[in-house]
């Protein structure tokens, strides 16, 4: 480990640009399941099995089907806005209706069985062989010395788009403010004539569509393949840890931060050890300030 | 009545072998032992304190590693080894529950996710040690008291599980059935209530904590040395193999303790016997999982009073 290669401002210029792209990816990731968290309590344990149907659907519309990139995007955000809606409907909200002590962990092992399912009904129906997309703009931009590939480019800009874009649409839609309102008290939500209900199965499938989207953006570097759903999904289970469980714009900043920490332990470390520190540092998080890094003073734990 | 139940278990567990020859059914009866007394220490975590331990594999990894590398490097005897992987997996529970146990349900599941990859990843990645996912060979048991344990014997192998797992689930039951068992139950049915009795419920949890993980890693340690080779794949000490354990304990019963030596026989049986379906099996064992959640919370207990 040499420290002093952090002086050289190229190679730090290059690593924080790289952090940036490797962060923006998570934060695509987590925006999802910390939208689904933050409104319904519910950790979904099969957020990264739901990236993983999303990677399908872009693979199948664009590579086997030939629509343009856009029609891929836009078909895995439909498709798997329908299955969040019929998982929370059909398996969330039993268990929040018989609403025993401690629903929310049973519904966390729950869908810890949906991840189960979901990962060998793909083996089951397209086989376990790795399905991506080489590139989906070709080319690179070079640009004081640092060379970014337009995808990559292009996942960054879409983790701007869509995190702003959540963040809008939860702040200033008549629909956004219901979901907000449900998130902060569902009694009084309910006592407003939301239907607490609706909004709990609306909220889950616009999470499971934003995991959908991830995992289509995501197909170049992430391939469409059963497994291919763990690795985001820890990371993911990370970034909202570091960001505040529930906490939409903390999911963003942590994804960009844990990008940038792992692309300088990638730089300083040996391979693989940026998976150790990751994980070593949710812990930390967890135990020092389970709130997570930006929560504003008084926010829940 | 229930000392004769636990005669009939216990009976039928000794002799279920006698019958068999096959390596192939031996391993799988080891197996189903294995992850029911995985269950049934899992149980005592989650089902008698309300401590959810979702990185409990990684805790099997600590215990199995620490028995094989103590075995390569160090020359310590197997047996031994058994108490060196349950010690150093207690020392690792105890030190997380210190920091862990602050943080409850949801949280607490989160942080020991997190602290079984990280000790996995950390297996994985010290390659010069642990040969990473290369895998670990490990020496089988030395023989004892005259009896062959090379892998040849399973039979051997399945009788020193059996009395292993047998302490180790009386020793759960005497445990739970103590005055400590009966602070767990109450801090599981309402930690308020019970710090307002006086008790102390982060000793209590350390303490279950503390125990099940020096348990698990007496089991690990004894995986190390049957299986032969270890590798801290997902599937092997990750996600994959904390979820099945937690499968077997679930659909036992929670709180039950003895439920879960029934279901690991009934989901290691039934998914050898399925093989023939491929990946159907195992979305059987997800939809399983899942129909316990909705339909069943209480898992096999909710048909014990008519069967047994």
């Amino acid at each position: 480990m040499d420290f002093s290669l952090l002086l050289d401002p190229s190679i730090l210029l290059e690593l924080l640009a790289q952090g940036l792209v490797r962060g923006s990816m998570y934060a695509l990731m987590a925006v999802g399941l910390s939208l689904i968290f933050g409104i319904l309590n519910v950790v979904n344990f099969a957020h990264g099995e739901l990236f993983m149907i999303g990677a399908y659907v872009m693979y199948f519309v664009v590579a086997s089907l030939g629509f343009p990139i856009l029609a891929g995007i836009a078909a895995a955000a439909v498709v798997l806005f329908v299955v969040g809606m019929l998982i929370e409907r059909v398996l969330i909200d039993p268990l929040r209706r018989r609403s025993g002590r401690g629903w929310l962990l049973d519904a966390f092992v729950l869908t810890i069985g949906l991840t189960v399912v979901f990962q060998n009904l793909a083996t089951e129906l397209v086989g376990s062989r790795r399905q991506g997309l080489v590139e989906m703009i070709p080319g690179s931009l070079d640009i004081m010395g640092i060379s970014l590939s337009y995808d990559r480019l292009v996942i960054l800009a879409a983790t701007l788009v869509v995190g702003a874009g959540v963040w809008l649409f939860v702040r200033y839609t008549p629909l956004g403010k219901a979901i907000r309102a449900t998130g902060q008290d569902a009694e009084a939500a309910r006592a407003l004539g939301i239907s607490v209900r609706q909004i709990y199965m609306i909220t889950f499938g616009i999470g499971a569509s934003l995991a959908g989207i991830s995992g289509a953006l995501l197909i170049t570097i992430f391939p469409a393949y059963p497994t291919v759903g763990m690795l985001p999904a820890m990371k993911s289970f990370a970034v909202v840890v570091l960001g505040g469980l529930g906490n939409l714009p903390g999911a963003i900043v942590g994804g960009f931060l844990l990008g940038i920490i792992e692309a300088f332990a990638v730089f300083f470390l040996a391979a693989g050890w940026q998976h150790v520190l990751t994980a070593a540092l949710v812990v930390l998080v967890l135990v020092i300030r389970p709130q997570g890094l930006f929560a504003v003073q008084g926010a829940r734990p | 009545m229930r000392a004769a139940k636990l005669a009939v278990l216990l009976g039928a567990l000794v002799l279920a072998p006698l019958f068999v020859s096959d390596h192939f059914i031996l391993s799988i009866l080891i197996a189903a032992l294995m992850f029911g007394v995985f269950g049934a220490i899992y149980d005592l975590m989650v089902g008698y304190c309300g401590l959810t331990n979702f990185g409990y594999a990684g805790f099997i990894a600590a215990g199995s590693y620490a028995s094989a590398l103590g075995a390569s490097f160090m020359g310590v005897n197997p047996w031994v080894g058994l108490l060196v992987g349950g010690i150093l997996c207690m020392a690792l529970g105890f030190f997380t529950g210190l920091i862990a146990l602050r943080v409850k349900g949801l949280y607490l599941g989160l942080l020991t996710w997190f602290v079984g990859e990280t000790i996995r990843l950390t297996i994985a990645n010290s390659t010069e040690i642990t040969r990473g996912m290369l895998g670990l060979t490990v020496m089988p048991f030395p023989d004892l008291l005259g009896i062959d344990f090379s892998r040849a014997n399973l039979h051997a192998y399945y009788y020193a599980l059996l009395v292993i797992g047998t302490a180790i689930v009386l020793a759960c039951w005497w445990l739970v059935n103590s005055n400590a068992g009966r602070a767990f139950k109450a801090i599981r049915d309402d930690e308020l209530a019970a710090e307002s009795l006086g008790l102390s419920a982060t000793k209590y949890k350390l303490i279950n904590f503390s125990i099940a993980s020096f348990f698990t890693g007496i089991v690990g340690a004894f995986y190390a040395h049957y299986i032969g080779i270890l590798s801290p794949s997902p599937t092997e000490f990750g996600v994959s193999r904390t979820i099945e354990v937690l499968t077997v304990t679930y659909l036992g019963g929670r709180g039950t303790l003895f439920g879960p030596i029934f279901s690991g026989f009934l989901i290691v049986g039934f998914q050898e016997a399925l093989r023939g379906i491929g990946a159907w099996r195992l979305i059987l064992f997800g939809a399983l999982l899942i129909s316990v959640m909705l339909f069943f919370p209480r898992g096999l207990a909710t048909l014990k009073k008519w069967l047994w």
